[in-house]
């Protein structure tokens, strides 16, 4: 099952208890790394950590096929600096652009809904460049291309979407790990606010449940959670460097859940102190006990 | 000649519009090109600038290059430069009945609006940027016609879009990216008053079809200073033996030249357009430089257009004068009075200073980010009319942008660094309660915590627990502001999903370039 065909069936049939099993049948059968593996990888190059974490996990083949359309979906919702940690580090997203373009991709299109002034997240980012560099179609949001479908969740009944996530082949979520007023923590889950059309805002009135809504309806391919510099204060956006951590790290794999659970050990939290990682786990999406899945560390 | 003319007119016209198009972020803190170039070399605000406020910026002595040329070559500028003598000379053009010449007269109004300008800018008043020609065409272009042009080729594209068949969407989608990367704005700009501009702007090309370029001859301020300046230019016109005073020349005059009168030729209302020579049937016509020898016209009244009379003269200074006390008699400029929506873009300087400097060109309107600066109508009195004022709601001050102060001409709002900027205050956000979801709905909400850009945040969140309607306590965060770290760019008030009336919201309280607005104690 493709994921245009996904979200057309979770459309008929109601996603409800069915969705753990449909997320189950993305996984190629051939697999030889666990679903509930994450890789660590750690190391000075960006790009390079970002490489070898595909590659512990199976490889970008095992995600990208010849002719796909991938989107790939960074953090580029504000006008900060990469040295400010507000956005997805623009390395590690151009190395995944190259990989999946190397691995035969059609097309690989980046893009956000930022919060501040669309041109400027893009170039002050530095993942506008980055990404054009790497022979990604990088393009800002085009405001008729959102299409409301059935999210069927707790919180969320229906939501336009941004379509070119509907219609991709392949979703790649290349988050950023940083501080957030309400969701404590903000990483892969809550990166899918920026497909979200219409307004979004409103969803911080049950945020937890919308966001877990949110990610049963949009399944990524593979995630690569950044956490090359984490932002611990002043989040989502940040400025003073003072707030920035260098970790040199990211954190790839397919359980957003697991990954969101890892990633707030890098803040000294556990995943079940984020309200959303629990009603996920609850929810089956994926796991949050650590001591459940297998962490592969890379050390570059 | 004539194609030699319209071939500068073009040049200039296009690189205007070029110019123009360029004055919109791509992303950087700069935008890479002059863009205010055209306003730099208007001599008529360096005059009324330096007289208003008494101050110069540097790139006006740019002008001296436009009044060297008009005291040597008269009015060339009217003629082959300026960009919105080439859309009258167009208009004129497209229109036969603009021939005719509907009175001698008129084209003294001019002068005695150029005087009631300088006089009134001698007295500190700015108001000559509503009839500057460069001025009035950045504005009339920014807030109106641009828009106006944006609008409809975007509804064109959608419409086809939406409806048309997919092999021509295909087609209309890769035009429309062309031109989203070419002449289109990065998205659709709103303003209010596009439509009092709009018509004012239209009326003046319409006026075209009343009288040939009945702006430039009759009303142009700029087109009157430089007439008074060309008084002793050397470029002039003579007509030699052959000229039997046929008329055809007086056909074809963009001014009020009267050339087709022998000794009559009047050198202030000529804009050098050599249509009379290309035209002359008997090849009559010398323009040249000097006094030509061969002229049948040797001692030609060449100052014969500018005989304003006494009468106007004086009626002209005292209205120059008593405007001052007249428009300056309102009680906006005490900042008690002042309206509370009046948030001057960062860097502007004190009110009254400012409104000494700002021309009204609307540059900053162009190029803000977001839309958020809109002219005003009489927020800051008639005095303040068309000048920026950033409206949140519709678009907030994007913290590390400073391109508004980089492309105001003349200082009124200064150009600042990002450090800078980011320290300056232009109001100060403050919450309405009553509409506030976790104050008065129980209903969790942090977006103006969550958007608020400064480090630390300015917007913070106390925990309270309250209870909703069945009488559960719930925790919520309820925002709250300090004082001394908002800076008023409104982002909050912008995203607050509280529509319409935001129950987060800025006004110029606390604005640190007014002592007076001031709020806290040590500020």
């Amino acid at each position: 099952m493709d994921r245009r065909e996904f979200i057309k069936k979770a459309g008929i049939a109601g996603i409800g208890l069915s969705v753990p099993t449909s997320l189950h049948s993305i996984v190629h059968a051939s697999d030889d790394v666990n679903k509930t593996s994450i890789v660590v990888a750690t190391g000075e190059s960006p790009s390079k950590i970002t490489r070898a974490a595909v590659e512990a996990i199976g490889g970008i083949k095992r995600f990208v096929s010849k002719g796909d359309v991938v989107v790939i979906k960074p953090n580029i919702g504000w006008d900060r600096l990469p040295e400010q940690a507000a956005n997805t580090n623009p390395e590690v997203v151009a190395a995944v652009v190259k990989l999946c373009m190397d691995a035969g991709a059609k097309k690989v299109r980046v893009f956000d809904r930022t919060v501040n002034e669309a041109r400027r997240c893009y170039h002050q980012s530095g993942i506008a460049d980055a990404v054009k560099k790497a022979g990604g179609d990088i393009r800002h949001i085009d405001n008729r291309k959102f299409r409301t479908i059935p999210i069927n969740g707790k919180a969320l009944k229906e939501w336009p979407i941004y379509s070119e996530i509907i219609d991709a082949d392949k979703v790649i979520n290349i988050p950023i790990a940083k501080h957030h007023g309400l969701a404590k923590l903000t990483m892969s889950m809550k990166n899918w606010m920026g497909v979200m059309g219409g307004s979004r805002d409103r969803i911080h009135q049950k945020l937890d449940q919308s966001l877990v809504d949110l990610s049963m309806a949009i399944k990524p391919t593979l995630t690569i959670l950044d956490a090359i510099r984490i932002l611990t204060g002043n989040g989502p956006q940040g400025g003073s460097l003072d707030d920035v951590k260098k970790m040199n790290t990211v954190i790839a794999g397919i359980d957003q859940v697991a990954i969101d659970s890892y990633g707030a050990t890098l803040f000294g939290m556990k995943g079940e102190d984020l309200g959303y990682v629990r009603l996920a786990d609850r929810a089956g999406l994926g796991t949050m006990d650590l001591t459940k899945i297998e962490i592969i560390k890379l050390s570059l | 000649m004539r194609n030699l003319r319209r071939t500068s007119q073009g040049v200039f016209l296009l690189g205007f519009i070029f110019l123009f198009l360029q004055t919109e972020s791509k992303g950087a803190d700069d935008l890479g090109y002059p863009v205010k170039l055209f306003l730099d070399f208007d001599p008529l605000i360096l005059i009324s600038s330096f007289l208003s406020s008494h101050s110069v910026q540097k790139a006006f002595y740019l002008s001296l290059i436009v009044i060297i040329m008009t005291v040597l070559l008269g009015r060339v500028f009217c003629g082959w430069i300026c960009p919105l003598g080439t859309l009258n000379n167009i208009m004129s053009s497209i229109s036969k009945k603009s021939r005719r010449h509907v009175s001698l007269k008129w084209s003294k109004s001019k002068y005695y609006i150029l005087i009631f300008f300088i006089i009134s800018s001698l007295f500190s008043l700015q108001i000559t940027g509503i009839m500057d020609p460069v001025s009035l065409l950045i504005r009339s272009f920014s807030l109106s016609i641009y828009p106006l042009f944006n609008y409809a080729t975007r509804a064109m594209f959608d419409t086809i879009y939406n409806t048309g068949p997919s092999s021509l969407v295909d087609v209309s989608e890769s035009v429309y990216s062309g031109l989203k990367q070419t002449v289109l704005s990065f998205k659709q700009p709103y303003f209010y008053q596009s439509v009092f501009t709009g018509l004012i702007f239209i009326s003046i090309l319409g006026l075209n079809f009343y009288e040939r370029r009945f702006w430039c001859r009759n009303l142009c301020p700029l087109g009157a200073l430089l007439g008074l300046l060309s008084r002793y230019a050397i470029l002039t016109r003579s007509v030699s033996e052959g000229c039997n005073e046929c008329g055809a020349c007086a056909e074809v005059c963009q001014g009020h030249a009267s050339p087709d009168v022998k000794n009559e030729w009047k050198k202030a209302e000529c804009m050098y357009c050599w249509n009379c020579d290309d035209i002359c049937p008997n090849n009559a016509v010398i323009l040249g430089v000097g006094k030509n020898s061969s002229s049948y016209s040797t001692g030609s009244n060449t100052n014969a257009g500018i005989n304003l009379g006494r009468r106007g003269l004086v009626t002209s200074i005292m209205s120059g004068v008593v405007i001052v006390p007249l428009i300056r008699s309102t009680p906006f400029l005490n900042a008690g009075a002042s309206a509370p929506d009046l948030i001057r873009p960062p860097g502007a300087l004190p009110e009254k200073e400012f409104l000494k400097r700002c021309i009204k060109c609307g540059e900053c309107m162009k190029v803000c980010i977001t839309n958020g600066l809109q002219p005003t109508l009489m927020e800051a009195g008639l005095e303040g009319i068309w000048s920026p004022v950033l409206v949140p709601r519709l678009g907030y001050c994007e913290y590390r942008c400073t391109l508004c102060g980089q492309v105001c001409p003349t200082g009124a709002i200064q150009t600042l660094s990002i450090e800078k900027k980011i320290d300056v205050k232009i109001g100060l956000a403050m919450i309405d309660k009553g509409r506030c979801l976790p104050y008065a709905h129980a209903t969790p909400c942090i977006v103006c915590e969550e958007v608020c850009p400064t480090s630390k945040k300015a917007v913070w969140l106390q925990k309270a627990a309250v209870k909703n309607r069945r009488g559960d306590e719930i925790i919520v965060q309820q925002p709250r502001v300090d004082l001394k770290l908002c800076i008023g760019c409104g982002i909050c008030e912008a995203k607050c999903p509280v529509k319409n009336r935001p129950a987060i919201y800025v006004t110029s309280t606390g604005e640190s370039r007014s002592l007076d607005n001031r709020l806290l104690l040590n500020q």
